[in-house]
């Protein structure tokens, strides 16, 4: 058997605030990042970094030509290797066998139609080269590599909500393949103006601004952003760096259900096969299944779509386990989501206790959804990540040292 | 570790559709590079293009409406039918779960941005279409060809822009090497956009009238779109098929070069480490690589670097292992470019053939090496190395070998 995969330790910066500690002091407390939105203004509600400086984590220099993506990305990224002891000294050339792998779903869509628009309004003459690199979809993790001197491989994932998962996944198969030592994985997601306005058009979003996953009278998603990234290595690796490993990488499964763009498949068929490939992966029944990070986000269908692949997999036992709807407190982070619900299925298992569900009502849909905190026992959670274009991908997480 | 192999080429690019008639193409010499017809560059300095003609999506997309996905997606699914079609495949014999989509793509749908902007500009923010918001976000091109397929495994855009169809390529075979899924289709999509050819221009990148790598003369790349997808299967599964195998995948090799956005390392750095992880993965020395499938975009800058990549690992004394740029003749198709590449090389391998670099006229001192000169040579490699570097310092190696060759 191959030596297993371990989180090391993790950087992020949401709406819930920026850094490990602040980030789950304030998801324990059943805190929502959920508010009125000053980069979008106009009434919107969303789960919005505010007051985001990243000048005091990166200092001052170089971060004008990082757009919002890059600039999140770059700090979760500077608190994760910082947090790891393995921060490049400045002056130093960077370590070879570290690199980065991002998921994210929209990218810098900002940039891209900013550049376009000025393209053409002004012409061409008038855009700024300096401003192209940004229009790329791999631009944050390029960034990131550049300002952390991150110079192993450096990989962009997407694979719409489910893209988090598939890039700690992927990150945990190239450590397995010997391509590096040490990989930052996780996501990146902003909240812009374009994607927002596509989550309104299309109906997704909460016409009340409010995230209420698996509640009956739940009415949509309410867009968020921010960058969670984990320091991963193999078990061996971990140890040969001085590395501590917190709790490993069990399993994966991913399907997709081929059906449409834009709707989630009700009957949750690859949901599930999702789910029952990474127990399978994992080398676990439902049984062992101790705590469910869903991927629930108020979405109508989505929702529900998850509750019958729960429902499938768990059958009657699912009443009696704990599930946790991050998205509740930190809003739809789209790429990153997955990255999101994962960090938030590590510090559950590591205190033996499910962070609360902010608003949930008790047994919400057969559930076993809670506002306040749920301690349980045992080493294994779940982690899902439904996506409403058919990726389905989930993962499970395991107590290091209970084995 | 299991072999994969490739089994099926699914090609779509400026130079015609479909594996033979592009191979053909491309040991003949032709160009599919010309005057841009699909927007107005008047008030562009540049006017050459590399795009996809006679391409009608009507004739692949058949389980959707086609109107109601971006050309980036009917690019791909084009090529995903080709690629099954050549590969012989009969889908309905597989576990669908089992089979699965790995794309590359430098833009994703950038026409949909486009197509954003002109309705805010000419009508306002609320007459944009609702419709093409669910389309945009770039994995949407591989759940498209899920869609069409009816594919139910694994699914994933690594949109890592102009290596993107190297990454896709590899991480199909570490699937497959995974246990992860019996079949791949895995490659690159990208469509000719005005966001990717304005970037360019005002980069100053773009050649003014013809594309030209390592040649002295050379002025820069050309902007081009299409895409390739590749069926990848683990040899004894080809085997049991009894399908045609045209090449197997020994490993890969990716860097990142830390250095800057869109100026590739001045030594190479990066690229010299990517082609070394390839190696290593495959278990080969540099003297056993017989054909360089080279990134050569055209650039002053690329093109200086990479033949100072190749010169450091493999060293500067001749002969030299042949490298060419079918960019000469495909322009750059972005995040299809390394997967059509992949394919070139794949058929290259399987002939004996290495195509050209196209309009080399004089040598360039910064640049020596032996770049195959205009024609085609038959050279009956056995193994080949398939550069790609990108924006944001992405670089990846492919190692491709002639089946039977090398067993692991």
């Amino acid at each position: 058997m191959t030596s297993p995969v371990v989180v090391a330790g993790a950087g992020v910066i949401c709406s819930l605030g920026a850094g490990i500690q602040e980030f789950e002091a304030a998801l324990y407390s059943g805190a929502t990042g959920i508010g009125h939105s000053v980069l979008l203004g106009g009434g919107a509600i969303a789960a919005e970094v505010r007051d985001f400086a990243p000048q005091k984590w990166l200092g001052s220099k170089g971060n004008r030509a990082l757009d919002r993506s890059a600039r999140l990305l770059c700090v979760a990224a500077h608190m994760a290797l910082e947090g790891a002891g393995l921060a490049t000294q400045d002056g130093t050339e960077g370590d070879p066998n570290i690199g980065l792998i991002c998921a994210t779903m929209f990218g810098g869509l900002h940039s891209i139609v900013s550049f376009d628009w000025s393209g053409l309004v002004d012409g061409p003459d008038y855009v700024n080269p300096m401003e192209f690199p940004n229009t790329v979809i791999n631009s944050p993790a390029g960034q990131a590599a550049i300002k952390h001197r991150l110079r192993g491989v450096n990989s962009t994932i997407c694979a719409g909500l489910a893209s988090g998962l598939y890039a700690l996944h992927y990150a945990a198969e190239f450590l397995r393949f010997g391509r590096a030592q040490v990989l930052l994985a996780g996501g990146v997601e902003e909240l812009c103006e374009e994607s927002f306005l596509g989550f309104r058009k299309t109906g997704a979003a909460s016409p009340s601004g409010q995230a209420r996953p698996f509640a009956s009278g739940r009415d949509g998603t309410v867009v968020g952003e921010g960058s969670a990234l984990w320091v991963l290595a193999t078990e061996e690796t971990a140890q040969a760096r001085g590395l501590r490993p917190r709790l490993e990488i069990r399993g994966f499964g991913s399907a997709h259900d081929a059906a449409g763009i834009g709707d989630f498949q009700l009957s949750g068929k690859a949901a599930t096969a999702a789910i029952e490939q990474a127990l399978e992966s994992a080398e676990i029944g439902p049984a062992q299944v101790s705590a469910i990070i869903a991927g629930a986000s108020g979405s109508r269908a989505g929702d529900e779509m998850e509750r019958r692949a729960l429902r499938n997999v768990f059958q009657n036992r699912l009443r009696e386990i704990p599930v946790c709807a991050p998205k509740a407190a930190i809003g739809e982070t789209l790429g990153a989501s997955g990255a999101f619900a994962a960090l938030v299925g590590g510090m559950a298992l590591a205190r033996q206790n499910l962070p609360p569900t902010p608003g949930a009502s008790e047994a919400a849909d057969g559930l076993r959804l809670s506002p306040s905190a749920q301690p349980f026992e045992g080493s294994c959670v779940l982690v899902n990540a439904f996506s409403c274009d058919g990726n389905n991908a989930s993962l499970v997480l395991r107590s290091w040292g209970d084995r | 570790m299991k072999r994969v192999v490739i089994t099926g080429l699914g090609l779509i690019s400026p130079v015609g559709s479909g594996r033979q008639p592009v191979w053909e193409a491309l040991l003949e010499g032709k160009s599919g590079i010309g005057p841009v017809a699909s927007f107005d560059t008047s008030l562009f300095p540049v006017h050459l293009g590399a795009e996809v003609k006679d391409f009608d999506a009507r004739n692949y997309v058949r389980r959707q409406p086609v109107e109601s996905m971006g050309r980036g997606s009917h690019l791909a699914i084009g090529a995903a039918r080709l690629a099954v079609e050549d590969a012989g495949l009969d889908l309905a014999h597989y576990d669908r779960r089992r089979v699965g989509v790995s794309m590359g793509t430098t833009s994703g749908e950038p026409r949909l941005v486009e197509q954003y902007n002109d309705t805010r500009n000419a009508r306002g923010l609320e007459a944009i279409d609702s419709a093409i918001f669910p389309q945009y976000p770039c994995h949407v091109i591989p759940s498209n060809i899920a869609i069409e397929l009816d594919l139910h495994g694994p699914s994933l855009m690594i949109p890592t822009a102009c290596a993107a169809g190297n990454y896709a390529i590899g991480y199909g075979m570490d699937l497959l090497r995974a246990g992860r899924a019996d079949l791949m289709l895995a490659g690159g999509a990208d469509a000719f956009s005005r966001i990717t050819y304005m970037g360019f221009a005002r980069l100053g990148a773009i050649a003014p009238d013809c594309c030209q790598p390592f040649d002295k003369n050379r002025k820069g790349m050309v902007p081009g779109e299409g895409a390739a997808v590749l069926v990848l299967e683990p040899l004894e599964a080809a085997q049991a098929r009894g399908a045609k195998v045209y090449a197997e995948i020994l490993g890969y090799g990716l860097s990142c070069d830390s250095h800057h956005m869109t100026a590739a390392h001045p030594q190479g750095d990066g690229a010299v480490r990517a082609m070394a992880m390839a190696l290593r993965e495959s278990g080969l020395r540099p003297d056993q690589v017989d054909y360089i499938s080279a990134h050569g975009t055209g650039t002053l800058t690329n093109d200086r670097m990479e033949t100072l990549a190749v010169r450091t690992l493999f060293g500067a004394s001749s002969p030299h292992v042949p490298m060419s740029s079918i960019k000469s003749m495909l322009g750059h198709m972005m995040g299809a470019a390394s997967a059509i590449e992949a394919a070139a090389c794949a058929m290259a391998l399987d002939t004996g053939f290495i195509p050209p670099t196209l309009n080399y006229q004089e040598a360039d001192p910064d640049c020596e090496w032996d770049y195959v000169p205009n024609v085609a040579r038959e050279t009956h490699p056995r193994v080949a190395l398939n550069n790609a570097y990108a924006f944001g310092g992405n670089n990846a190696s492919l190692c491709l070998a002639r089946c039977g060759e090398w067993t692991q």
